[in-house]
């Protein structure tokens, strides 16, 4: 029941269900129209699905999928060999092997074996796709596309080759069509909200934060890929038994095109976005089809013009960029509309903690012990940044480290981290060595950290930003567990009344205080704080200050604190190590530190420190 | 052997014209970040300009060189026009515009020059084929081994040594100190953009020399292919999108010499997969760089 939580939320289904309506309302007065309206509504019901598809993936982890064209290509080609009646195939695939040739199948036995081949590929294909960021996943996928079409192309006889499939039973209906569409559309509002659709939108808003939570944004990215090509398949399927003629050449480019205008146009990562941009521009190219033969305007003629709705789309796509960058819903979701006109403000989230009955998932046992540098170097090039650091870390033991600018701070703690691999020496937290782990795997080990320049997952809310890193570590918790202990670690940072708010638009100071609660979401035994108190005033130093005592008190962790605060450092630690030029200056308690002459030299030169 | 030189000269002449519209690409994303569809418009929009000077009379090499100057007037085009306006947007904003504009340029070229294929009469001195001993090879070959060699190697001398080649390394480093440094952005990257436009000129040159015919869609496959090769290389690095042009076209190349007869329709499918499957190894390229965390 937990488990199943982390993939439902009966928010998300509402949500769902209220876009699902007027679909329905439309549908159902599709009914009786003629077959061309029909068509029209089907087609849409086909764009839809298509962008939902693309939608989960693009949309949740804000990679540009130029590929997902292909997973509705292969859809409509393997569902419609499986349902074209053998006749037609003896004349028309004369290559198909004996047991397809014979064989005819329904739409949803059809429909069932085409996902599943989908879901193969898809597989396949996100191996090495879920590896890459940005503009090079985009252009991989697009290499996909083309690999789907030359194959399809090239396989004539069992495919037709570049000549149109025809003969297609006409097996989707409009209510078919508009029940594949409330399908697609829940399972994606599903997902979205869902714990792995959660992860991807981590790694979408700042991939380097989700890996220091834990979280495997290339994993997530596989699941998110994978589930989109099979609704993108689901779209091919619709396509192939609606319309019954298709060709590859009319699944290549231009469609892809249509696509991304229609996902980009309502606003990438909204649901209610997808359903909004597909409706607008399914009415343009509806208007403009009808142009395209030339009409008249105030008595004037104008001629026939080829491709009008291209240069069409092109304009809406160049115009939605220009003036509205995030598309007409941008991330948001109907019920963030509805919430703003009904003049409350969106549902925040739950505000209940688990009753005691209730079962309240274990978390992950870690073995404890001291986080442990041997001879730790990193160089970058001829460069030493860190040479050959030794230092021991008692689990609630908070260690200052101090040192001029370019001493090598926050690259000891990136390699402490796992987001700088060392160059040599080794890191071992107890027993384990934690060295050379990729920092996802350094996390999940209990070792959190904050960054330098702040790095909230922006775009979500403050809610979600603990709660993504409390999903990663308690793995068997449910969204109403994982709501409610979140709440209570806002309320112990003292931000638990921006719970709605979207992290990007807090204060600076709060800004710090959620990136420590998210850090301290996934209950870790050492805390690496880099510049926890940069930027701040005195009041907030002292706020800071307060807070990080009780943490080390009441939770025993571990910190390793990097400030240039010298007060915060003094005050606050029990032992303060000394950096200088990338070597281990000294180890020591505060007031010995902050005497030593060698220290005093690095942080002030030769003369001024005698002087001091 | 000998069939397998002629192929080698083959897979380099393929290669290095890929490697040249993958340079132009790469040259334009160091600076600005932006992946442009539009590149393959300019190699059409070269062949129209030649074909259109051709049928006006214009000796044979007097309208290729004035065609490779209308691409590099294009490409700046490009930028004033559709790309300024979105200057410093993200990566997919801009991908999406160029995307836009390669579209509406396809359209008016159906609209304004036609559909069909405009044939261009390629002197037989470039069409015709030595022979060495009882070894032919097509001279179009050559030359574009030679074009490529010589582009690359103006290209890296202009970047070495002028001043604003070497504004334009500091700008692919890191655009924002460059600026700072008092570097005019907007003159970078307007020679990038100038650069760029000759070199797909000369590759949509020598791409129609193999074809001899230019129609409104031919820059879409070779510039699709260049795309691959650039991200195989590491976006942005020029190094990069060479040895990714050429690895592409070796690939294409030999696979159609040595594939059997039944596998022959799928080379480029098998080509592009094994490229796509260097991902797996190489996440950020062959010779991209992880960002820094801080």
């Amino acid at each position: 029941m937990q488990v199943i939580s982390r993939y439902f939320s009966r928010r998300a289904l509402l949500s769902a269900v209220v876009l699902a309506v007027p679909l329905l309302v439309l549908a159902a007065a599709t009914g009786g129209a003629a077959p061309a309206t029909k068509l029209v509504f089907m087609n849409f019901c086909f764009y839809l699905i298509a962008v939902l598809g693309l939608n989960a993936y693009s949309g949740n982890t804000g990679i540009l999928s130029f590929g997902h064209v292909g997973f509705v290509a292969l859809a409509a080609q393997i569902s419609a060999t499986l349902t074209m009646p053998p006749a037609l195939k003896a004349s028309s695939l004369p290559l198909l092997p004996e047991f397809l040739h014979n064989s005819q199948m329904g739409l949803f036995g059809a429909s069932a074996v085409t996902l599943v081949c989908i879901a193969l590929i898809a597989a396949v294909v996100a191996i090495p796709i879920c590896r890459l960021n940005g503009a090079t996943a985009t252009i991989a996928t697009l290499g996909f596309l083309i690999v789907v079409n030359s194959v399809i192309i090239g396989a004539q006889g069992i495919t037709r080759g570049s000549q149109a499939m025809f003969g297609i039973p006409a097996l989707v209906t409009v209510p078919i069509a508009a029940g594949f569409v409330v399908v697609a559309l829940v399972l994606c509002r599903l997902h979205k909200d869902s714990i792995p659709g959660l992860f991807a939108r981590c790694g979408r808003e700042n991939e380097a934060a989700a890996f220091a939570c834990g979280i495997d944004v290339r994993i997530a990215r596989y699941w998110a890929f994978v589930f989109s090509a099979i609704v993108c398949g689901a779209a091919g399927i619709v396509l192939a038994h609606s319309v019954t003629v298709f060709s590859a050449r009319s699944l290549f480019l231009e469609m892809m095109f249509a696509q991304i205008v229609m996902l980009v146009v309502g606003g990438i990562g909204s649901v209610t976005g997808a359903l909004v941009g597909t409706a607008t521009i399914t009415l343009l190219t509806e208007i403009l089809r009808r142009l395209e033969n030339g009409f008249h305007v105030f008595g004037l003629a104008v001629p026939q013009i080829f491709g009008l709705t291209t240069i069409g789309l092109s304009l809406a796509i160049l115009v939605v960029l220009y003036w509205r960058r995030e598309g007409l819903a941008g991330t948001r979701e109907i019920e963030d509309f509805l919430g703003r006109i009904s003049g409350r403000k969106a549902p925040a989230a739950p505000m209940r903690t688990p009753s005691p009955t209730e079962a309240v998932a274990v978390p992950v046992r870690r073995a404890t012990g001291a986080l442990t540098l041997v001879d730790v170097s990193k160089a970058y090039g001829g460069l030493l940044a860190v040479d050959k650091v030794s230092l021991t870390v008692n689990p609630g033991e908070v260690l200052g480290l101090i040192g001029p600018n370019g001493s090598g701070k926050t690259t000891l703690l990136g390699c402490i981290a796992g987001t700088h691999p060392v160059s040599s020496g080794t890191i071992r937290l107890g027993g384990e060595t934690i060295s050379g782990l990729p920092a996802f795997a350094v996390a999940r080990h209990g070792i959190a950290r904050t960054f330098q320049t702040i790095r909230l997952f922006s775009r979500l809310t403050v809610l979600q930003n603990v709660k993504a890193a409390m999903a990663q570590h308690r793995r068997s918790a449910g969204q109403r567990e994982l709501d409610g202990a979140s709440m209570d670690l806002l309320r112990e940072m003292g931000i638990e009344t921006l719970a709605g708010r979207a992290a990007g638009t807090l204060a600076y100071g709060q800004q710090r205080r959620l990136e420590v609660a998210r850090a301290l979401a996934s209950e870790p035994t050492f805390l690496l704080l880099d510049e926890p108190a940069a930027g701040m005033n005195e009041a907030e130093t002292a706020d800071l200050l307060a807070t990080l005592r009780r943490l080390v008190t009441e939770r025993g962790i571990g910190l390793i604190i990097v400030d240039h605060d010298m007060h915060l450092i003094v005050n606050l630690c029990e032992r303060i190590a000394v950096l200088n030029k990338g070597e281990l200056l000294k180890v020591g308690k505060p007031l010995d530190v902050t005497r030593d002459a060698a220290v005093r030299e690095a942080y002030l030169g030769r003369r001024s420190a005698a002087n001091v | 052997m000998e069939f397998f030189l002629q192929q080698f000269i083959n897979a380099m002449a393929l290669g290095g014209t890929y490697a040249l519209i993958a340079i132009g690409l790469a040259m334009i994303f160091s600076v600005m970040n932006l992946i442009n569809f539009a590149h393959g418009e300019l190699m059409t929009i070269g062949g129209y300009v030649l074909f259109f000077l051709l049928v006006m009379g214009m000796p044979f090499g007097a309208a290729l060189l004035l065609s490779l100057v209308a691409a590099a007037l294009a490409a700046v085009a490009m930028e004033l026009v559709a790309f300024r306006p979105f200057r410093n947007a993200d990566i997919v904003t801009m991908l999406l515009t160029s995307f836009a504009v390669s579209s509406i340029l396809h359209v008016l070229f159906q609209n304004f020059i036609g559909v069909r294929p405009k044939a261009i009469a390629v002197p037989p001195a470039i069409s015709g084929a030595l022979t060495f001993g009882t070894f032919n090879v097509g001279v179009v070959p050559l030359i574009s081994i030679l074009a490529s060699v010589v582009s690359v190697v103006a290209l890296v001398l202009f970047l070495r040594t002028t001043h604003v080649g070497v504004a334009m390394r500091a700008a692919a480093q890191d655009f924002r100190t460059t600026q700072l440094m008092g570097i005019n952005a907007n003159a970078v990257i307007l020679a990038a953009f100038a650069i760029s436009g000759l070199l797909a000129g000369v590759a949509g040159a020598l791409w129609i020399f193999q074809r001899g015919a230019v129609d409104p869609v031919m820059g879409v496959m070779p510039l699709l292919k260049a795309f691959i090769a650039v991200v195989v290389g590491g976006l942005g690095s020029l190094p990069g999108a060479a040895v990714g042009g050429l690895l592409l076209g070796t690939l294409e190349v030999f696979l159609r010499a040595y594939l059997p007869e039944g596998l022959l329709p799928f080379r480029d499918a098998i080509s592009l997969s094994l490229v796509i499957g260097i991902f797996t190894f190489y996440p950020h390229g062959l010779f991209g760089d992880a960002d820094a965390v801080r």
